[in-house]
């Protein structure tokens, strides 16, 4: 028998009722997906903003024990010199190795010689600063120019130059050139000053660091600090973000072998928001995934059960004609199937439908401790709608199993006696 | 299990019992009833409302299990048979005809023939042809594209009558199969049992209210409170 068929045939038999569990299906699926889509969006956005808008790259090396005790021992857990070039000279030419950046970072107050505030400042070098910012927008993005003014520039042409946070250079009401001091310790504990310029400013995307972060040049750090060429870490850049893990291991065994005792971390463990985001995000998904699955499940059993009832006597006729119990089961839960199956796929056109209109509308909003707008934007998150059709037509169609196995079960004389 | 007999009957009731619970109240539906039943014969079971009539149509044709007692169909002890291996048997040897014609509202009328021949797992071109054939034989060909409720009453009931000979039964059972019919289409009907009885050499065994109708069979069994009253065979 053309099980399908038959389905097919059954779905059309009460139009209404097989509409609307469809559709209860379809805004099911299309919710689940388009706040799948939401999120990947935003994770997409998040991990550009660590890797490249916050300059942590994909790997950063120091050596082992510098993330705890680096500050009470700089001068144990520091890179010197010619680390850095031995360890550079290491990684350059690895496969998946974009760059290599030394780094170093620290803190001290800025003042603008009538107040005075406290900064963390990261040294990088302009060029590395650039490379490492490539990638940040989306192609959408440096198309339409929306966001380019988050791009980050130091000036390789006067290292005296230094970006301040917006929120800094608001306090201290210093723009674009305009003159300041730093106060910070150098390597051995000493106190030490250096004048510089506002090169720039611009924004860190977070409140919390928004009215204290700043950049300068490595070779400017490294003169406050009072070192020649050394640096805390090394940030390291890869051609593929799905090379993260694999490029660890290999790098971590590179320089075991090499005489390097060096901790690796990734992007994703250096940075807390993205994971804080990630596990809310990953929550609130699978609180909305089980409530609408629930839902889904409860309509098409609720409409599969109406069906066998109002088909008791149909079900009767065929067992008596030579169809078995598990031919009945197979029957209704094909129904099921084919009505979750096409609810699901109503749900996707209606998915693509929604995911257009909400990004041509450049709808934007500040997100909770962002500093400004940013776009909503919903992606196709593949994997996940997959995911959610699968999960919904098996639970789906199993959700007709019980009221088919119970009809299945019918005395054949009581069924075909059913009024 | 099978008889060893030489004049072995198509179907063989044994002491039949049928017992119905109705609340606290247990209903003899069937008391001790005996019955052989030959290949070809045209045969109607009557009597009044509640003498026992679909009960033991229903155990003749292997959809409800008796209380007690033996059936034998096709000289097989049916009480050997699992639920999957009756319901085999019963697709294959045994063709219903319904009081309300039960036939699926979705389908045409051709595809409604060819159901029990697609259980069977025919072949759909096969199921096609033999369902053609059979539609041809009740003079419905030209409603074959047509679904259940674009046909009248008696029309219904032929294309059951044809669902019910496609599989090429030994035994079609008619439980009230003019029950729903106006005077003319019933003897339509049972025309139509007879002819195919007389050209296939199936066996009938249908009842019935209206004695009008017994004039056409050859044997008449008078069920009464659960018992053959009567078993008479037509001269």
């Amino acid at each position: 028998m053309n099980i399908f068929k038959l389905a097919v045939r059954g779905l059309m038999r009460n139009r209404r009722r097989s509409m609307m569990t469809l559709l209860a299906i379809a805004l099911g699926f299309a919710a689940i997906s388009l706040f799948a889509g939401y999120t990947h969006n935003v994770y997409d956005g998040l991990e550009r903003q660590s890797i490249h808008g916050e300059l942590l790259g994909h790997l950063t090396l120091s050596k082992r024990g510098m993330s705890k005790e680096g500050k009470l021992n700089p001068e144990r857990y520091m890179l010197n010199a010619e680390e850095v070039a031995r360890i550079t000279g290491l990684l350059r030419n690895e496969a998946h190795v974009k760059l290599v950046a030394p780094r170093l970072s620290l803190s001290g107050l800025i003042s603008n010689g009538r107040a005075s505030t406290i900064f963390i400042a990261e040294g990088i070098s302009p060029e590395a600063m650039q490379g490492l910012q490539a990638g940040v927008l989306t192609e959408e993005e440096e198309r339409t120019g929306m966001y380019v003014d988050i791009i980050k520039k130091l000036d390789p042409l006067h290292s005296e130059n230094a970006l301040l946070s917006f929120g800094l250079a608001d306090m201290l009401h210093l723009k674009k050139g305009g003159q300041a001091s730093l106060l910070s310790n150098t390597l051995t504990g000493q106190a030490n000053a250096l004048d510089i310029t506002v090169g720039g400013t611009f924004d860190t995307g977070n409140a919390g660091s928004n009215d204290k972060f700043s950049f300068m040049s490595l070779s400017l750090a490294q003169t406050l600090y009072d070192t020649n060429g050394a640096a805390d870490r090394l940030t390291v850049l890869l051609d593929d973000v799905d090379q993260t893990g694999i490029m660890r291991e290999r790098l971590q065994q590179k320089l075991r072998g090499a005489g390097f005792d060096m901790e690796i971390k990734t992007w994703q463990e250096l940075s807390d928001f993205y994971n804080q985001v990630h596990n809310m995000f990953d929550m609130i998904f699978g609180f909305i995934f089980s409530i609408v699955l629930t839902v889904v499940v409860m309509s098409v059993a609720n409409s599969m059960g109406m069906t066998v009832v109002e088909r008791t006597r149909e079900i009767g006729t065929l067992r008596a004609i030579g169809l078995k119990r598990s031919g009945v089961v197979k029957l209704f839960t094909a129904e099921s199937l084919m009505l979750t199956l096409l609810g699901c796929l109503t749900g996707l056109l209606l998915t693509f439908g929604v995911r257009y209109g909400i990004n041509v509308a450049h709808i934007s909003y500040t997100p909770p401790n962002g500093a400004s707008a940013i776009p909503l934007l919903v992606d196709m998150d593949f994997w996940r709608t997959m995911f959610t059709l699968v999960l919904m037509v098996v639970v789906g169609t199993l959700a007709a199993y019980l009221p088919a196995r119970r009809a299945a079960k019918q005395a054949i004389i009581d069924a075909l006696g059913h009024v | 299990m099978t008889m060893q007999t030489n004049l072995q009957p198509l179907l063989r009731l044994r002491e039949i019992r049928r017992r119905f619970m109705l609340g606290e109240t247990t209903i003899e539906a069937l008391n001790s009833v005996s019955l052989d039943i030959h290949s070809g014969e045209f045969l109607a079971v009557w009597g009044p409302s509640g003498s026992g009539k679909s009960t033991m149509m229903n155990i003749i044709g292997l959809i409800d299990a008796p209380t007690s007692g033996e059936v034998w169909f096709d000289g097989q002890d049916t009480r050997s048979l699992k639920d999957d291996e009756l319901t085999d048997f019963r697709g294959h040897k045994i063709g219903f005809v319904f009081q309300g014609f039960n036939l699926v509202p979705v389908l045409t009328a051709l595809e409604n023939v060819m159901l029990p021949l697609q259980i069977q797992g025919v072949s759909e071109h096969k199921a096609r042809e033999r369902a053609m054939a059979a539609l041809i034989d009740v003079g419905l060909e030209r409603f074959k594209a047509s679904r259940p409720d674009k046909l009248s009453g008696g029309q219904r009931q032929r294309v059951a009558i044809a669902r019910a000979l496609a599989v090429e039964p030994k035994l079609v059972i008619a439980d009230e199969p003019t029950a729903n019919l106006d005077s003319e289409n019933s003897r339509m009907v049972v025309d139509l049992m007879r002819d195919m009885n007389r050209a296939r050499g199936v066996t009938f065994v249908f009842t019935t209210h209206d004695p009008r109708l017994l004039e056409h069979v050859d044997r008449k069994i008078l069920l009464r409170d659960g018992s053959i009253e009567s078993d008479e065979v037509a001269q």
